[in-house]
């Protein structure tokens, strides 16, 4: 791994935690080279990292994704570049491991390097189990969100060797009408602390209390499939097999009985609590904490033990 | 117009996941196959285009001949022919390069797959597919409609999601609601066994090298409040677990 390149994004012109943790990660390994490709506004001058970085802007409106993949590509031959799992990163280290044909392996858990092999434990059936494999071609690697960088060793913030960006280039083929971004909520895959609610809240009416609880929590909202289904929710706050897929710190399932396909969206929760007024709904089984009643009770009783202190 | 639908052959998503002590691998033992669900909305989607734009619609796997009875099934739902690519993929980049070399030999106007298939989860065919070809990539799409010169398209991003319109040829990765899934008719499942199943051998093998599978174990706490002292929760999550 003589020359490494990072594709990431930028949220207020910041990076991601994991990013940061993933620069250090890969500058453990001692490259050459680190170039840093950042897709968004860059409002940082410094990076943690122990080799020189170089950054290279990328404009922030490269939503036709294959658009501008050539020029990115060019200048990447014998790099290994890392980036952490998003829509837009797996997409964009997808058409860059093609375009300049090298295999690319996502959904990393763990990663070692030794001797010109990667060594790398890759989530499969949504959690449920690891596979073990080798690789000495692959050079694309995309890094699950929850990926474990608890051992990085010392850095320091190291300033950019230099800096340069890449305009966006317009082949006409795709042209966007228009963008809906999600407002006035937590992004779910971003969020550290999710409530979701099922049909056990009987009525979309009753989401309110989920929304206080969640409110009360600094949590991002979700739902089962069925009230998605029903139209009580929108599509994007489905969680489960076919919908969002969450590793939050904390998930409070209200009134869901835990379906296998709602489990598959949830299993990477660090603690799940379960609220459900039916004492054999199956999600009990894969709980941390449970309480058996009824939702309307319970949740705005918790909403207002939070706001007392 | 010709719409290829690339399939995965799952296991049903209610599966125990076993690991077969001889191989260190995933075993297919007492597993049910399923044709992955992302990919199903897919074909559903093609075969609705089938049917108001006169499309073709050609059903691609990448697998064993196991999979025939699901390939099989989507003939019925309606789709013209199909292809498998006999033999065992073992990564995304064998699956897409066998796919890649279909399309160059029998060229296409779109091709549609699920987001990800629901095993391995990997979710990056389709861009590694547009990327060699160099075709419009979008995923994951919600909603895809005809339009004069090519195709209107609304398409989920990290944090919200986009109304584009783009040209022809294409790759796009699908979800949900991008079409209900399909029941097969009875007039269907008739016409399907006559029906052309192509088959054609699988390219190059894979450079990635499989180790062995794990079963994740997560040992949860199944710790239980009474009702009555719900509140005791969140001193629990405070105290004990430190998430609040």
């Amino acid at each position: 791994m003589k020359k490494v390149a990072i594709l990431a994004q930028t949220k207020e012109g910041q990076l991601s935690e994991q990013t940061k943790q993933l620069i250090s990660f890969v500058s453990a390994f001692h490259p050459e080279q680190i170039k840093l490709f950042i897709i968004g506004d860059v409002k940082f001058s410094t990076v943690p990292s122990s080799v020189p970085v170089d950054l290279i802007q990328l404009s922030a409106d490269l939503y036709a994704d294959s658009e501008s993949v050539d020029t990115i590509a060019n200048g990447l031959d014998n790099f290994s570049v890392f980036g952490i799992k998003s829509i837009q990163i797996d997409n964009m280290l997808s058409l860059l491991a093609a375009n300049t044909k090298k295999d690319m392996i996502s959904g990393i858990q763990t990663l070692s390097y030794s001797s010109d092999k990667f060594s790398i434990s890759k989530s499969i059936f949504s959690g449920k189990a690891s596979l073990e494999l080798s690789t000495s071609t692959a050079s694309f690697f995309s890094i699950n969100r929850n990926f474990d960088f608890s051992r990085i060793s010392e850095y320091s913030e190291l300033a950019f060797k230099s800096s340069s960006s890449i305009e966006k280039t317009n082949t006409n083929k795709a042209s966007i009408v228009s963008i809906l971004p999600i407002t006035g909520s937590i992004p779910l895959p971003d969020a550290a602390i999710v409530v979701g609610a099922g049909r056990g809240l009987k009525d979309p009416g009753n989401w309110t209390i989920v929304e206080d609880l969640a409110k009360a929590l600094g949590a991002a909202t979700a739902c089962s499939k069925p009230v998605s289904d029903l139209n009580w929710r929108p599509h994007h706050e489905h969680v489960g097999q076919t919908g969002v897929k969450i590793s939050p710190n904390l998930y409070i399932a209200c009134g869901i009985s835990g379906a296998i396909q709602h489990l598959a969206g949830v299993n990477g929760s660090r603690i799940v609590v379960v609220i459900n007024n039916d004492p054999e709904a199956p999600f009990f089984k894969h709980a941390d904490y449970g309480i058996v009643g009824d939702v309307n009770d319970i949740l705005p009783r918790l909403t207002k033990k939070l706001q007392s202190h | 117009m010709k719409i290829l639908v690339c399939i995965s052959c799952v296991p049903d998503t209610t599966s125990k996941i076993v690991i077969d002590p001889a191989t260190s691998q995933i075993s297919s033992q007492g597993l049910t196959f399923i044709v992955g669900p992302y990919d199903d909305y897919a074909l559903s989607r093609a075969i609705e285009l089938k049917e108001s734009h006169s499309a073709e619609v050609i059903v691609l796997h990448v697998g064993t001949a196991e999979s025939e009875p699901l390939i099989r099934k989507c003939l019925a739902l309606g789709a013209d022919s199909a292809v498998r690519i006999d033999g065992n993929p073992i990564s995304s980049n064998q699956i897409a390069s066998a796919i890649v070399d279909y399309v160059k030999a029998n060229p296409v106007d779109l091709i549609l797959m699920g987001k990800e298939s629901i095993d391995y989860n990997s979710g990056i065919v389709h861009g590694l597919v547009a990327g060699a070809l160099g075709y419009v990539h979008f995923n994951p799409v919600m909603h895809l409609d005809m339009i004069a010169d090519g195709l209107h398209l609304t398409v989920e991003m990290d944090g919200g999601k986009m109304e584009v319109n783009c040209t022809l040829p294409a790759v796009l990765g699908c979800q949900e609601p991008i079409a209900e899934w399909k029941i097969p008719s009875m007039r269907g499942i008739m016409t399907a066994r006559t029906k052309e199943i192509l088959i054609l051998p699988l390219g190059s093998p894979s450079e990635v090298q499989l180790v062995k599978a794990d079963i994740a174990e997560t040992a949860r706490k199944n710790k239980m409040i009474i009702a009555d002292e719900a509140e005791q929760l969140i001193d629990l999550l405070r105290t004990e677990t430190n998430v609040l």
